[in-house]
């Protein structure tokens, strides 16, 4: 009832009055009994409906539980801490997809600049310099970008399906998964390449193992 | 607009969009090259045709996706850092950029055309997703509880 006696009006000292007397009552029953006359008075009483007088084992007094989002929350996969803050596997594939690309993206593209620049043909108008430039980077660093990231993918989704699996992440499971992935990647090509291929990213992902456990 | 808490803060969500929008690319192009590859095929190779399509055009796709994404992630930083506000705006201006920049080298009218036409996507895109807000906000609008009568209960007045 504080909104109706919120100010210092002459009703609220003579409810005081009156309150003083049944206090004890009041104390029991949780609103004061003499104010009483309908369902919604009571209700309405501050304190008649104080969630951890309520019921103090439903553990109401909490708040509000949908405001707990459960994608915010980080992983907690063991050992599982990367360079960036994960909060599970989508996160894991989207930036190390995302990073590996750019960076084979960039890569070849700047071997295809210089490239471009060497193949420039002589005494060629402006334009046409630049369109051999260009034409020579957009040859190069796609390819490079596109292999790569098709490789970062699959060990991505494969590193994480060994971590769910194990239920934890150490480097032995990203060495298995760097070698399915290259197997994977050059299956249509035969046994040799295939373990070639298994061999080289391996090693990548030994070397980023290592990578990691030298930077954290 | 309220804040998008699935969203990483800008500079690096940058580097999860193209990863993410290659991902797509890459998966979605394994099943539409599959299924070219496979229906484009003679009998009897079928599979092979299929492999072979999705081994040469998947990565592509997904290449064409993630520059597609990544720019676009990229640009609506960029707006969102000047104009620092969040609207649907943001996309419009920034699908305008991404298609105008992939165009560049087929010259202006190329590239005006085809700015043009992706900040109109974009914009449907926005729409339809405010339409989507509005109805799902109409749909879970918060319900008064039933208030008890404020009637005299017959027991407390005898």
């Amino acid at each position: 009832m504080s909104w109706l006696f919120g100010g210092k009006s002459t009703n609220q000292e003579e409810q005081k009055a009156t309150q003083t007397d049944d206090a004890q009552l009041r104390q029991k029953l949780g609103f004061d009994p003499s104010q009483v006359s309908n369902v919604s008075d009571v209700i309405a009483a501050p304190g008649a409906l104080d969630v951890s007088r309520l019921h103090p084992l439903a553990g109401l007094e909490r708040g509000v539980e949908y405001l707990d989002l459960e994608e915010e929350q980080l992983s907690t996969l063991e050992g599982g801490n990367s360079l960036i803050p994960s909060r599970g596997w989508t996160d894991d594939l989207c930036y190390g997809t995302g990073a590996v690309y750019l960076v084979g993206l960039g890569l070849g593209g700047s071997y295809g600049f210089l490239e471009g620049l060497r193949n420039i043909p002589a005494n060629s108008p402006g334009k046409l310099q630049l369109n051999t430039v260009l034409n020579h980077i957009t040859r190069r660093g796609p390819f490079l970008g596109n292999n790569a990231g098709v490789l970062t993918l699959t060990y991505n989704l494969i590193n994480s399906s060994i971590d769910y699996f194990r239920g934890k992440h150490d480097p032995a499971g990203s060495v298995a998964a760097g070698a399915l992935t290259g197997a994977l990647f050059k299956s249509s090509k035969g046994l040799k390449p295939m373990g070639y291929a298994s061999g080289m990213m391996a090693g990548a992902a030994a070397a980023w193992c290592g990578f990691k456990s030298l930077v954290l | 607009m309220s804040a998008d808490h699935s969203r990483d803060p800008c500079p690096v969500v940058i580097l999860s969009d193209f990863g993410g929008a290659f991902a797509m690319g890459v998966i979605g192009g394994c099943v539409w090259h599959g299924i070219k590859g496979f229906r484009n095929s003679p009998m009897g190779e079928r599979h092979v045709g299929a492999l072979s399509a999705i081994k040469a055009r998947a990565p592509v796709v997904g290449g064409n996706f993630g520059v597609w994404g990544g720019l676009f992630s990229t640009f609506d930083c960029a707006v969102k850092a000047v104009r620092k506000r969040e609207d649907p705006w943001n996309a419009i201006i920034a699908g305008l950029f991404t298609g105008g920049s992939l165009a560049i080298r087929g010259g202006w009218r190329h590239t005006r055309n085809s700015a043009i036409m992706c900040g109109c996507l974009l914009g449907v895109m926005e729409g339809v997703g405010l339409m989507f807000q509005r109805y799902a906000a109409w749909q879970a609008k918060p319900m008064a509880p039933p208030l008890p009568e404020p009637q005299q209960p017959p027991a407390l007045q005898a």
